[in-house]
């Protein structure tokens, strides 16, 4: 009895699970489709096309994948030294610097971007890429640092040390020995920057002006077009880097997962 | 440590300054040069376009991130406890399904909901071929609703999933033996539950109910996607506000922002509190 | 072959007033291990860092072979430390971790082939080359770790507690290993430990290490028989002391005259000290007993140790088995046998 309660609530996790995706299928490639029919009457793979071939797509996918690796990366690259020192060391002030880099967790980006709309209009860095990464590490790179640092918190030096002794440069420690080590939580912090600046709308909305128009940008106006068939099939490009991204990270998920509380 | 505390000191300040001039009328496009408190007047007042939106935003705000909280809440306490008591090989495959949800922004998990909920939807039509139902009308509106429950249904199948993970490791790490302990000296089932079991989930579920409760306070696609004309949620009116043609309402914009913040700021500290008391146990 | 050279070393780390070394001294031979025994927090292992230059010395210098090694990079000194845990690089396997130090300097694969199969014959573990760390017991972690160092034929080895971890029998076997290893290949070592058998059982010379200075140094045997200083003999488990005016080979103590060998030098104030092991408890009264009466009596398996108060004095005597039990509250005389009094400084 108790095994098949927790066998019928597996499937129905399983099920939600798989859902979402199932239903952008149905609706993506449906050609007719009136209601109350429960499942579409005839099929077409016309929208899906159509929609691929669409530059202001194909340009927008581009764009998205384009600003999300070099947030990401960015985000590691700042964030790396800073959470080292923050993971592994106590030093006057580490307080100040713990609490600069929570603020902006925080702070929700509609606030950010409101602030930071008018200053970069006079800066010119409105509806240029540059700005709208610039505005998007606000939230990844604090989350990177805490990923990070909590990886580095965990991690013993001694194992460079160890490399030291043994005739290693600093140079090639950093390399054969911290990168590896520190590898798998770098892969989770590096793939949540990366989707945390995938899914952004608001930032880019408030900092591109309308002139940067990723995925999620599309996405919106397609919702507000309110046609079924093109929401779920630009549903369906948007979702794939995500679920890629995690079905591939899964391992380090169940390790790491605990530490991600971002929401995005 | 350097680069990182300036890009974020400076990005993070200057939003935080120049907002806050903005809502005192400045640089707002305008012509004004003076700090006015005109704008915290006109939303705080509870007369005019602003300041009566924003008590009612307010109060559907509330409402919703309350709900949605409290529901997540309690059905993450509930499904953590029952996949704790539940052990075997499929741990690691419940962790991973929870994990999964990870794969879904908020802006494409409303999508879907809109979808599948709407009065012409993939539910509607189900029912309807069931018989139940003849027309789209005659489904019940659940999505884009006046009492945001589609909004708060978003929510919490989105954040359940979240409580669930932060609760079971909580479960899965320590509170199995102290259990065992319990039983052998003799407590009941539903003793153990409510004795030990929910008194060591208690301080990380409330920290995680926090942290939801300052997200969906603050957050923007949802409501703007599954929520209606009016009442709005506070981060939709701020917005709506803020990119009004009319210059004058950017500042209104800027000061419900601030509200926004505020609010969130105080959730996050009692959140901080409590996380702390939790650890030093 | 390298004589290591310690002169006058001051370190005091940040935010500490108190320095952990404090004008340290101290001269190993070449070929020689020395153990640094000491209480925690006496300086052991700071000094371990400062020869690896892993710490840098506020004040004094590091010598090998005469030649200071401060201005040398710390990847480049030939001095290898061994840590409490292994720290064997989880991503490689054994072969690949054994061969790292020799990868870093760029030899060829073949060399490195050979070298690592050599030393696993030298530390016994043939055959593991292939398994990574985690398939090893903690033992063998601490063999390959100990290959790893060799294999760089270092100018010295550096021991910090690298055998605490791991269950007695394991140890021991590994003390010898370390040791037979060590006298082959004529490593100059420095093994820094808390446990005082396994200071007295590997080493040539043991340190004594008080305060962030040398309290003594001696090979192991004297030092455990004849500490110089209170201290010293406090750590190598002296516990019964006699202050008193010496004059005549004779100590007048509070508790009464006790007869000592000396070389006939008279002092106001004198200090001697006795092992546990050399006290003896008898029935009778006799030239240095002491009468007292017996507050416990334990058992430890080949020893029984006594615990006699002398007035406000507390003895503890280890008499070997077989022994008496004596009940509590006994009188009882404690004899100290005149040739085993010595004296020690009163630091």
């Amino acid at each position: 009895m108790k095994n098949l309660t927790i066998v019928i609530f597996r499937i129905f996790l399983y099920g939600i699970l798989i859902a979402p995706m199932v239903l952008f299928m149905l609706y993506a490639f449906s050609e007719r489709w009136f209601f109350p029919a429960p499942l579409p009457t005839s099929w077409t793979t016309n929208i899906v096309t159509r929609m691929l071939n669409d530059p202001r797509t194909t340009s927008g996918l581009f764009i998205s994948i384009g600003i999300a690796m070099l947030v990401s990366f960015l985000s590691l690259l700042i964030g790396f030294p800073a959470a080292r020192t923050l993971g592994l060391r106590t030093f006057r002030g580490r307080q100040i610097a713990w609490l600069i880099f929570f603020l902006p967790t925080v702070v929700p980006p509609l606030a950010v971007g409101m602030g930071l709309n008018i200053l970069f209009l006079r800066l010119g860095w409105s509806g240029t890429l540059f700005g709208v990464i610039l505005a998007h590490l606000v939230p990844t790179l604090p989350y990177t640092i805490f990923t990070l640092s909590g990886v580095f918190s965990r991690y013993d030096e001694n194992y460079e040390h160890q490399a030291l002794v043994l005739g290693s440069s600093r140079l090639r420690i950093f390399f054969t020995v911290t990168l590896r080590l520190v590898f798998p939580g770098l892969i989770v912090a590096a793939l949540f920057a990366f989707l945390i600046s995938w899914s952004q709308y608001l930032l880019t909305l408030l900092i591109g002006g309308g002139k940067i128009l990723t995925l999620p940008m599309l996405l919106f106006s397609a919702v507000s077009g309110g046609n079924p068939t093109s929401i779920a099939a630009l549903s369906l490009l948007f979702v794939a880097p995500p679920v890629i991204i995690i079905a591939a990270s899964a391992r380090f998920l169940v390790q790491h997962g605990n530490t991600i509380r971002e929401q995005y | 440590m350097a680069p990182a505390i300036l890009v974020i000191s400076l990005l993070f300040g200057a939003s935080i300054l120049f907002g806050l001039a903005q809502s005192f009328g400045l640089m707002t496009g305008t012509e004004q040069e003076t700090i006015s408190f005109e704008a915290y007047r006109n939303v705080f007042s509870g007369q005019g376009p602003a300041g009566r939106e924003f008590w009612s935003s307010l109060g559907f705000s509330l409402w919703v991130a309350t709900a949605s909280t409290l529901l997540s809440a309690i059905g993450a306490l509930t499904i953590a406890i029952w996949l704790s008591n539940n052990k075997g090989k499929s741990q690691q495959t419940d962790t991973l399904a929870l994990n999964w949800n990870l794969a879904f922004p908020h802006l494409v998990w409303a999508i879907a909901l809109l979808l599948f909920f709407s009065q012409s939807g993939l539910l509607a039509r189900f029912t309807a071929s069931l018989g139940l139902i003849q027309t789209p009308a005659d489904f019940p509106i659940l999505v884009k609703d006046r009492s945001g429950i589609g909004i708060i249904l978003d929510y919490v199948t989105k954040e359940i999933p979240f409580l669930t993970l932060i609760v079971l490791a909580v479960l899965r790490s320590q509170a199995e033996n102290l259990d065992i302990v319990a039983e052998n000296l003799g407590a009941s089932r539903w003793q153990r539950l409510w004795y030990i079991t929910i008194p060591q989930v208690l301080p990380s579920l409330m920290a995680g109910s926090l942290i939801i409760f300052g997200f969906v306070f603050s957050a923007y696609e949802v409501p703007a996607i599954l929520g209606v004309r009016y009442p709005r949620m506070l981060p939709v009116l701020a917005l709506d506000f803020f990119l009004n043609p009319d210059l004058n309402s950017r500042a209104e914009g800027m000061v419900i922002s601030f509200v926004i913040t505020l609010i969130v700021m105080i959730v996050a500290i009692i959140s901080l509190r409590g996380e702390k008391e939790g650890t030093q146990e | 072959m390298t004589k290591i050279e310690l002169v006058e070393l001051k370190k005091t780390y940040p935010g500490s007033h108190q320095p952990v070394l404090n004008h340290l001294s101290l001269e190993i031979h070449s070929g020689e291990l020395v153990a640094l025994l000491g209480p925690s927090g006496s300086g052991k292992s700071t000094i371990l860092k400062l020869i690896t230059g892993l710490e840098s010395p506020d004040e004094g210098q590091i010598l090998f072979d005469g030649k200071s090694i401060l201005p040398v990079a710390p990847n480049k000194r030939g001095a290898i430390l061994m840590f409490q845990k292994a720290y064997l690089f989880p991503f490689l396997n054994v072969e690949e971790n054994i061969g790292f130090g020799l990868k870093v300097q760029g030899a060829n694969p073949e060399t490195i082939r050979a070298e690592v199969k050599k030393m696993l014959n030298l530390i016994g573990l043939p055959g593991v080359k292939k398994r990574k760390p985690s398939q090893l017991s903690g033992g063998e972690q601490q063999r390959i770790a100990l290959a790893r160092a060799l294999i760089l034929q270092p100018k010295s080895m550096l021991l910090d507690e690298p055998l605490s971890s791991l269950d007695t029998e394991v140890r021991v076997n590994l003390q010898e290993a370390i040791r037979r290893i060590q006298q082959e290949l004529g490593i100059t070592t420095i093994l820094v430990t808390h446990d005082l058998n396994e200071a007295m059982g590997m080493s040539d010379r043991t340190a004594l290490l008080i305060n962030g200075q040398v309290a003594a140094i001696d090979q192991p045997m004297k030092l455990f028989t004849k500490p110089p200083t209170q201290s010293s003999a406090r750590f190598v488990g002296v516990s019964t002391f006699f202050k008193g005016n010496l004059a005549n080979g004779v100590l007048t103590t509070d508790f009464g005259k006790l007869s000592v060998n000396t070389n006939g030098h008279h002092a106001e104030s004198a200090l001697f000290a006795i092992r546990p092991e050399h006290i003896r408890v008898q029935t009778e009264p006799e030239i240095n007993t002491l009468q007292g009466v017996v507050t416990d009596c334990m058992y430890r398996g080949e020893y029984i140790e006594y615990q006699v108060e002398i007035q406000s004095l507390t003895v503890r005597a280890r008499v070997p088995m077989p022994a008496p039990v004596i009940p509590h509250g006994e009188n009882i005389y404690v004899y100290f046998p005149p040739e085993k009094l010595f004296e020690v400084s009163q630091q």
